[in-house]
């Protein structure tokens, strides 16, 4: 059996290590910290359906891995990098569920929420396809379903998008659904001279044609170091809105001797509704939004909101009674959060706000409150597990916050 | 089945001597590298503290502490790994060719033993695959001795400690030779052993058919990988991404274990009807 | 009995084997005769499917070669069949390995007849002694039928002769043999039938006993009749 021995101990050499090293990666615990939310006042049950996600990297070693992570007000899970996680890929929450419950509708569709559009009775879903010519792109249309979720039954088609030949790119922006009619809100680059304009195209589902579609603002060129850009006001991507509330600004570019920056200098609120098309210009005086994105609109009401100093000031604004409501400051806690940026969504006409980031010398707050009382129903802040043992250096980023 | 493994210990003691010299080099390279990466950290740390008057902990605060990282990614560490995989590679074409090439001309007894003669196939085989993991597997051995090393020479507070499986998670490179789950390891080797299968028929190819067959073999090759990448193809250019990601790789599977059988069976024809010493 | 039936070869577009027919039976020893390069080895090699053939057909007792046809039948080509760095007795023992028909005892016979070292590696051997090797690992086999290819050529005149004396000893007794060779000198007197091979095809089989008794002429006479022509 002399002349066995190599390759029998190669062969128990390679299970015993390969073996072991396996064993032991799949065994030991991930190393990361757990993070929670300490309630400092208020009702802890207002966080139980809140979802913070972002991502976590240990920043005291050469190691700049990071991992996604949630936090809930059960602590902190994080994505595992497992392979077949990996290649599952990780959609946000909302695709994730409609996956898993419209599996053969939401075959071959891309995993961003705006492009869908859901209530009681629907699943719809728009997205431009476009080919790649050798110079530019090219033949543009509209690529759209819907899911009528009663009888399973589903309704695809595509729709030439209209002078198409005039279009550099088109993004969907938003869908929305009325009855029969589709209605996709776009973002259109224009070939000639690469303006922008948002465009709105009504789609008549059961004739599977574009009955109308007009450009509800355009952003002109802008002069010297002056650009005009078009947003629309954030609000929960799939649901039903009779509005649409576009924040145009004039940005002017400031070169200083270090730095560039960017300054509105003008700044339009506009809402359209939907099925009218009709515009309104929303004119509140001394609102000034600049850049942020905290601002929200839940589809009746915009909660205009703006740092200042260390108060959130939410100035609510009824687009049935076309009126301005009473504003009302939030106190956030420590001045350190302000400068690290805010997150913000409203649900159920509650607000909820917490810092963009944390780490071990940034502390990040957790608030929640009731809009239409203005007081705040909870207040804590995410902190490490048992934190005292170690201090780790690390920076934890958050970019989505959702309210189950 | 006996005379599969007989053949696979006696084509293993065949290389059992290259092979511990690629051992040797990693391991020794290696090695000095970690005194090499450990020693010029001590005296960067030394130059600034002691002759540039920084403290320690600005040291620290600038320069960070050392973590087995630095010497894995330095060329002490990655050259000899990237030079064993040469050395597979090399060896995937030398384990046929010197059976037929030059004074060697065991391929007439190999051909002429009473087994089947994918049993030559499957012993290769079986040897490129314990080469690959002995390779890994001695790497992994290694690391914790290296670590050790370290740990001498470089004192406590300048000095981050790392796990093996943290080292991996942070080097995508490593992490393709050291994946860090099971399911990884079995499906990137299998690919490899793929590759290895789809080469091994083109080599047999050339050796039937000399000249054409290097034709045949290249088209061969070209026709598997059109075949692997077949599905993702579909997919995204014809299907508008009609797959979920699982669905496609359960799809890539069976189409490489569609390939390999198709290679497993054209180099057994060629081995038994075509082949000439 | 080996029967090769009409066996056609190409390499490339030059044909070496243009049907090439005839039988070799047990307990004989054929003679494969021809020039250089006329296909004789090519007919050994594809006789133990070394080679593939292009047409015809090769049978060996009545059946078509396959891996326990290897127990059967051996082939002691003109180059060395192991590894160069493996000494004698390694060699012996991968043998015994793979080989059931293995006969040991005979191994032992042989290597004492051939006067070789056991630890001896097959590299520092010379010719005549790697020839003697090739020779031991083929006849020490218990196999019913042995091929040799130019057993004689670029050998010492003494190792031929023990190579000789190997023919007519117990050790070929009763198996059939089929061995080639360009000149026919030293072992006339052993063969019993010939094949005359020139230009791809059989161009005499003859028995060289009968040539002897009948017609009072020895294989080299008959072999000049057929080449004049």
């Amino acid at each position: 059996m002399r002349k066995y021995w190599k390759s029998t101990a190669i062969i128990v050499l390679i299970v015993l290590t390969i073996g072991t090293f396996y064993v032991n990666s799949a065994t030991s615990a991930e190393q990361h910290p757990e993070f929670v939310i300490q309630t400092q006042s208020g009702d802890a049950k207002e966080i139980n359906s809140l979802v913070l996600e972002g991502s976590y990297t240990d920043t005291s070693s050469m190691n700049y891995v990071s991992t996604n992570l949630k936090i809930t007000a059960d602590g902190s899970t994080y994505n595992s990098r497992s392979f077949l996680d990996q290649v599952t890929g990780q959609p946000p929450t909302m695709i994730k569920e409609f996956r898993e419950e419209y599996r053969t509708f939401m075959r071959g569709k891309q995993s961003w929420v705006n492009l869908y559009f859901e209530n009681n009775d629907f699943l719809a879903y728009a997205d431009v396809n476009y080919k790649m010519g050798s110079l530019r792109t090219r033949d543009f249309t509209f690529d759209l379903s819907v899911l009528n979720k009663e009888d399973d039954h589903i309704n695809s088609f595509t729709v030439k998008v209209p002078n198409s030949g005039e279009l550099d790119h088109i993004f969907v922006e938003d869908i929305q659904l009325f009855d029969n009619e589709m209605i996709l809100i776009t973002q259109n680059i224009m070939k000639n001279d690469f303006n922008n304009e948002t465009h709105i195209y009504t789609i008549d589902i059961s004739n599977q044609t574009i009955s109308n579609h007009e450009p509800i603002v355009q952003d002109p060129q802008g002069q010297g170091d002056t650009s005009f850009n078009v947003q629309i006001m954030r609000t929960n991507p799939t649901k039903a809105n009779e509005h649409l509330v576009l924040i145009k600004r004039e940005v002017k570019v400031i070169e200083d001797t270090e730095s560039i920056r960017e300054e509105v200098i003008n700044e339009e609120i506009i809402s359209v509704n939907l099925q009218t098309k009709e515009k309104e210009e929303i004119n509140i005086p001394d609102l000034q939004l600049d850049n942020n994105q905290l601002s929200f609109y839940d589809g009746s009401t915009i909660y205009f909101m703006i740092l200042a100093g260390q108060e959130l000031v939410v100035t609510p604004y009824s687009l049935e009674k076309d009126q301005v409501g009473q504003a009302f400051s939030i106190q956030l806690s420590g001045e350190k959060d302000i400068v690290h940026g805010q997150m913000t969504t409203v649900k159920d006409g509650k607000l909820y706000l917490a810092s963009a980031q944390m780490s071990s010398t940034i502390d990040a707050g957790v608030i929640v409150a009731d809009l239409k009382t203005t007081k705040t129903l909870f207040k804590g802040q995410i902190a490490l597990k048992g934190s005292s043992e170690e201090k780790h250096h690390f920076e934890l980023y958050l970019h989505e916050m959702f309210v189950k | 089945m006996k005379n599969y493994l007989k053949l696979v210990n006696f084509e293993f003691n065949r290389i059992a001597i290259l092979f511990s010299a690629l051992l040797g080099i990693t391991f020794v390279a290696q090695i000095v590298g970690v005194i090499v990466q450990s020693r010029s950290y001590l005296s960067m740390a030394n130059e600034k503290i002691y002759d540039e008057m920084m403290s320690k902990a600005q040291f620290l605060e600038i320069f960070g502490q050392m973590s087995f990282l630095q010497i894995a990614r330095s060329v002490w560490f990655m050259g000899p790994i990237a030079f064993c995989i040469a050395g597979v590679g090399f060896y995937i074409f030398l384990i046929w060719y010197r059976d037929w090439i030059g004074k060697n001309t065991f391929i007439y007894r190999l051909l002429m033993l009473p087994t089947t003669r994918l049993n030559i196939f499957y012993s290769k085989i079986t040897n490129i695959l314990i080469m690959t993991f002995g390779l890994v597997a001695f790497q992994l051995i290694i690391i914790p001795i290296e670590m050790l090393v370290m740990k001498v020479m470089v004192p406590n507070e300048f000095r981050r400690d790392m796990g093996v499986n943290e080292i991996v998670s942070s080097m995508p490179e490593l992490g393709i030779i050291i994946p860090t789950s099971i399911v990884e390891l079995i499906l990137y080797y299998g690919a490899g052993m793929l590759v290895v299968s789809i080469l091994f028929t083109a080599i047999l190819m050339e050796r039937s058919y000399r000249w054409k067959g290097i034709f045949a073999g290249l088209i061969y090759s070209a026709v598997a990988a059109v075949v692997l990448i077949s599905p993702v193809f579909l997919h995204e250019f014809v299907l508008n991404g009609f797959f979920y990601p699982i669905e496609l790789l359960i799809l890539e599977i069976v189409m490489g274990l569609i390939v390999l059988a198709l290679s497993v069976w054209l180099s057994g024809f060629l081995l038994k009807n075509k082949i000439t010493v | 009995m080996i029967e090769v039936k009409a066996v056609e070869k190409k390499f490339g577009r030059k044909k070496i084997l243009k049907g090439v027919s005839f039988t070799a039976n047990k307990g004989e020893i054929t003679c494969l005769i021809g020039i250089n390069g006329v296909g004789k080895t090519t007919i050994l090699n594809a006789i133990m499917a070394l080679t593939p053939i292009n047409k015809g057909q090769i049978l060996i007792d009545g059946k078509r070669l396959d891996k326990t046809t290897f127990e059967k039948i051996t082939f002691i080509p003109d180059v060395i069949t192991m590894l160069p760095q493996m000494t004698i007795a390694e060699a012996m023992e991968f043998m015994n390995d793979f080989y059931t028909c293995w006969n040991q005892e005979r191994a032992t016979e042989l290597l004492e007849f051939f006067r070789l070292n056991l630890s001896d590696r097959i590299a520092s051997l010379s010719k005549g002694n790697t020839a003697k090797v090739n020779l031991l690992l083929g006849l020490a086999l218990d196999v019913d039928y042995v091929l040799m290819d130019e057993p004689f050529s670029g050998i010492d005149m003494f190792s031929r002769e023990e190579i000789a004396n190997v023919f007519t000893s117990h050790l070929i007794e009763n198996r059939g043999v089929i061995i080639t060779t360009h000149e026919v000198g030293d072992i006339e007197h052993l063969i019993d039938k010939v094949v005359l091979l020139d230009d791809g095809i059989v161009t005499k089989e003859f028995s060289a006993e009968e040539a002897r008794e009948n017609e009072g002429k020895s294989v080299i006479d008959v072999m000049r009749e057929v080449y004049k022509r």
